[in-house]
């Protein structure tokens, strides 16, 4: 009986030091969506659910990459969309139609992300603030225009689509089952991998260093840190990030249609980082679930809305606009401060309750 | 056409040569001189104007001086459009420091109004087509006024500690708001907005005849009259002088006994009332008035500001006309890429001149 109790004790210890590990409650994350998807195979979750959880991962991919340009380099760019859809079109040309291999397309498609990084990096160190905000939109404007005229590489008007890919030398096609399961479970591995880069960029002197920069420029050289490096590699990582989203987007809807990479998407983006809170992984999630994935998932079944889907587009405004205006820290500073009080509430329940059960205690 | 590879090859060529002259005047001259940076925008300016020259001049030859005149006359309502737009994208940002993304369905909701007023007004049997479409025009010109006001005083004030890019995204979620309201208040039928006249008035430049449809010179009018009223306002009422206070810094200002309250308010309401003009013409262009029109006028609207400088109107205005030459010339060179060649160019010159060709550069206090 002892042994036991003893073996339990150890186990507990031991169980505590790993859930305070950061990737534990990444692996959480990945393994609920895992569920999610055995739920659906049983039967008990519609399509459009997996498939808003989905996009709400693939999304968060980007928005990750943006909130590493965003909420620690402190440099707002609105050409987002652009570089999801240069990775969504990099993706159905070279590997649905030329005929490339799966992980030379995601070379390609990084090498690719690597040279406009660098080239958006660049023009960053010229133009500043509010300008860079709307040069980098024009910029997203211009790689828009390119999808629709260059219609040998992207279909124009059309669109592409991604019919079958094939990774680790087996074909699947676009209609089987086992299509829809593979790429959700590929998914699920790129976002929890990009969560764990994100973290250790975040965390590391990389990290750092980006923060030092966003609070004070002037600040940040004299203590050594290069601008120029450290711009660049922001621009660098949001890009990859970014590309690699739209590969995976392409691989989850099989098409990519040009005009769809417009303003409103990058500005999705942005709302999703701001929302959710800039500065923290979990707050990027709930803010792209509240932007992308809580119309489809929970609002179309409440009546009220579903009867009225302009009252969707309303509520979504209104959330914006009360969180900005409240909540600056996004939802995730909300959420750990209702927490913290909420503990503190429960400590003073307790001691009422010991003062109750036991008498006062005399000192 | 032949003749466009051979005026492209031109232009690249004058303008390849007129860097490196700038490149070795800056080697051999400048770098001698004391006040190095001062030579150097000079310079530039210069740079940059004959570089654009070169592009109208040499397009003047391809296509022929009255050609362009032609081609230019013909886009004057969109140069309209975009100067009242860029005008008022300017003044939020003098005021409230951020870019406007809502100014696009601000307009847009007047345009709306004015529509759903002029349809009211041919209902019940009024024939007096300039009268009800002027009626319209002034009922969308106070609804966005008022919309400014509002959003202003209830949503972008009480935010508090909410910095640019706060205030940006309340921006947008009103974008998101604004959108949801237009179906349900004015139903989801297609509201047509007519025009003021469908004639085009023929006149004579030399020996070549000219064709303008009437529809622009109301628009011209139109702009002119508000614009002119608008900088008298700036330049000599209490009212412009809070402005100019207020956008050189709020603080201060409002320390010096100016109600930035209300400068900021008023601000947003002529913004809003403004960009109700710029949509009325936008939507009696086209067929129907549709919720996402202005958006691309609103991105040429932020392009053209950056160009010329978000810190003077002049400039911004400057840079609204430069960037309709451009794209009323572009689609003569290449149709499909218009919109790159426009942006590019507005790219290099902002590369060369970071906060727009007007722009002044403020030493900040480390």
């Amino acid at each position: 009986m002892m042994k036991l109790k003893n073996i339990l004790a150890n186990f507990k210890k031991q169980f505590s030091s790993i859930s305070k590990h950061p990737y534990f409650g990444f692996i959480v994350l990945g393994l609920v969506f895992l569920f999610a998807l055995l739920l659906r195979n049983m039967g008990l979750l519609t399509i459009s659910v997996i498939n808003t959880f989905t996009l709400v991962m693939i999304y968060s991919v980007v928005a990750m990459g943006f909130s590493l340009l965003l909420g620690f380099g402190g440099l707002a760019s609105l050409g987002t969309a652009g570089l999801v859809g240069l990775g969504s079109f990099i993706m159905g040309y070279m590997h649905g139609k030329a005929g490339i291999s799966f992980t030379a397309t995601i070379a390609i498609a990084i090498g690719v992300a690597l040279v406009v990084g660098l080239l958006v990096g660049f023009i960053s160190l010229r133009i500043e603030g509010m300008y860079l905000a709307i040069i980098t939109l024009g910029l997203g404007e211009m790689l828009r225009q390119f999808f629709i005229s260059y219609d040998t590489f992207t279909g124009g008007f059309t669109g592409t689509s991604l019919r079958s890919f094939k990774i680790f030398g087996k074909l699947f096609e676009s209609g089987n089952a086992n299509y829809f399961n593979t790429v959700y479970i590929i998914v699920i591995i790129c976002f929890i991998l990009a969560m764990v880069a994100t973290i250790n960029i975040i965390k590391s002197p990389t990290g750092r260093a980006l923060l030092s920069m966003k609070n004070s420029e002037s600040a940040a050289q004299s203590m050594g840190i290069s601008i120029i490096k450290y711009r660049l590699l922001a621009f660098v990582l949001s890009s990859v990030f970014a590309v690699l989203g739209g590969a995976l987007y392409i691989l989850h809807t099989k098409f990519s249609y040009p005009p769809q990479w417009n303003l409103s998407y990058s500005l999705d983006i942005l709302a999703a980082v701001i929302v959710g809170g800039a500065q923290s992984i979990y707050g990027i999630i709930i803010g792209v679930f509240l932007i992308f994935g809580l119309k489809v998932s929970v609002l179309n079944y409440i009546p009220f809305f579903s009867n009225n889907p302009a009252l969707i587009v309303i509520f979504n405004g209104v959330l914006i606009v009360l969180v900005v205006m409240f909540y600056p820290g996004g939802l995730i500073r909300l959420l750990q401060t209702s927490w913290y009080k909420l503990k503190i509430k429960l400590a003073k329940l307790k001691m009422k309750w010991r003062t109750y059960r036991y008498g006062k205690d005399d000192q | 056409m032949p003749g466009i590879d051979v005026a492209v090859r031109q232009i690249l060529i004058i303008i390849l040569g007129l860097i490196a002259i700038y490149a070795a005047l800056d080697l051999f001259w400048f770098r001698r001189k004391t006040q190095k940076s001062v030579y150097r925008s000079k310079a530039l300016n210069v740079l940059i104007f004959l570089s654009i020259l070169t592009m109208i001049v040499v397009s003047a030859r391809l296509f022929t001086l009255p050609i362009i005149i032609q081609i230019l006359l013909l886009n004057t309502v969109d140069l309209s459009i975009l100067i009242l737009a860029t005008t008022a994208v300017v003044l939020i940002f003098k005021t409230s420091v951020t870019t406007n993304f809502a100014q696009g369905m601000m307009a847009t909701f007047g345009a709306f109004f004015a529509a759903s007023v002029v349809m009211k007004l041919i209902a019940n049997g009024s024939t007096n087509m300039t009268l009800i479409l002027f009626a319209g025009l002034f009922a969308g010109i106070a609804i966005s006024f008022l919309l400014g006001l509002f959003i202003d005083v209830m949503i972008i004030r009480k935010g508090k500690n909410v910095n640019s890019v706060g205030k940006q995204m309340i921006t947008m979620g009103l974008v998101m708001v604004i959108m949801g309201i237009i179906p349900v208040i004015f139903g989801s039928n297609p509201i047509v907005l007519p025009a003021f006249s469908v004639d085009v008035k023929i006149f004579n430049i030399g020996d070549n005849p000219m064709v303008i449809p009437v529809q622009n010179l109301y628009a011209i009018v139109i702009t002119v009259i508000v614009l002119a009223v608008l900088f008298i306002a700036l330049r000599f009422t209490k009212w412009g002088l809070g402005v100019r206070a207020t956008a050189s810094s709020e603080t201060v200002a409002s320390m010096m006994g100016v109600n930035t309250h209300v400068i900021t308010a008023m601000s947003w309401a002529i913004a809003g009332g403004l960009g109700a003009i710029a949509a009325f013409f936008y939507a009696s262009m086209g067929t129907q008035v549709q919720v996402a029109s202005m958006v691309p006028v609103q991105v040429n609207a932020f392009m053209a500001a950056v160009l010329g400088s978000f810190g003077s109107f002049g400039g911004s205005i400057i840079g609204a006309i430069l960037i309709n030459v451009f794209s009323s010339i572009a689609p003569y060179y290449n149709g499909t890429w218009q919109l790159v060649i426009v942006y590019g160019i507005i790219l290099l010159i902002v590369l060369a001149k970071p906060l727009g060709l007007f722009g002044k550069k403020i030493a900040k206090k480390v």
